[in-house]
């Protein structure tokens, strides 16, 4: 009985201590300062595990259509390559300033940071669920409600190839074809 | 209740009419579109060029998308009704894309 009067009691003071934690705004929540290492491990880990479990049935379509390519390059240009960069670029203000600092999808998956496990389609759908869905408080946006599964597949496609471009390939996929410009 | 359920229904209805409008329009940037720059292909490695790679299928496509579309503006044109400025600008331009 005693026992159960001491977990309870130190419970109690665990979750008030917390309470004042939160509401003293001690914590620094500026970008410009980093998470102390187990708090950053503790988020990383809990989102990757988030993310694998959410994407697990995701079904990987076929990649390798150089459609897919035209029509995801220009839209990565546009709403990714700020935070994300592009070949020949190392670092813009975006990935500077942001924090976590996002990931420069314009090197192979082992360079950009962190490792993922399970190849290319585990990586495709990783992908995938992070444009569709975003991630809470990194700056990632869900692309989901504005646009549909297919053109999100398309940027998914030129991500994958991304690391392999030279900056003149990548300024040829992702210009916006002629025919979409205002004079047509 | 029966209103507050029309209520809620309407507003779900309406936010999800509006929803697609909100979608990324590939029209917003086109003032700030940039054309392919296809002479750099022409320095590219060829002998390392795959076919069958869906980059260099890509990279073909857009580019003969991009002549194909400079050649039409050309027969859309009144080529009489161009200045000679325009004319010799044009024929420069000619003679740096090559034969289309």
């Amino acid at each position: 009985m005693t026992l159960i009067k001491v977990i309870l009691l130190t419970a109690i003071i665990m979750l008030l201590a917390g309470l004042g934690f939160i509401y003293s705004g001690v914590y620094p929540m500026g970008a410009d300062v980093p998470h102390n290492g187990l708090t950053y491990r503790a988020l990383e880990t809990l989102r990757e595990q988030s993310i694998a479990r959410a994407a697990a049935d995701i079904q990987v379509p076929d990649l390798s259509d150089a459609e897919l390519l035209l029509a995801g390059g220009p839209d990565y240009n546009d709403m990714c390559a700020q935070c994300h960069l592009k070949p020949g670029v190392k670092r813009s203000d975006m990935s500077i300033g942001l924090y976590p600092s996002p990931p420069n999808l314009s090197l192979a998956l082992d360079d950009h940071q962190h490792t993922h496990a399970g190849g290319n389609t585990a990586s495709a759908k990783r992908q995938f669920w992070i444009i569709k869905h975003g991630i809470k408080a990194s700056g990632m946006p869900a692309w989901g409600p504005t646009h549909d599964d297919q053109r999100i597949w398309a940027m998914v496609a030129f991500i994958q190839k991304l690391p392999t471009l030279t900056p003149e390939q990548y300024q040829i996929l992702t210009a916006r074809e002629p025919a979409e410009t205002s004079h047509h | 209740m029966k209103k507050i359920l029309m209520n809620a229904a309407l507003i779900l209805s309406s936010t999800l009419l509006i929803a697609p409008a909100f979608a990324h329009d590939p029209a917003e940037h086109a003032k700030t579109a940039e054309a392919p720059d296809c002479e750099a292909m022409k320095k590219m490695d060829h002998s390392k060029m795959d076919m069958n790679d869906p980059v260099m299928q890509a990279l073909m496509k857009k580019c003969s998308a991009a002549h194909s579309e400079h050649g039409d503006q050309h027969q859309g044109m009144d080529h009489d009704k161009t200045t000679a400025t325009s004319k010799a600008a044009s024929s420069a331009n000619h003679e740096g894309h090559g034969s289309h």
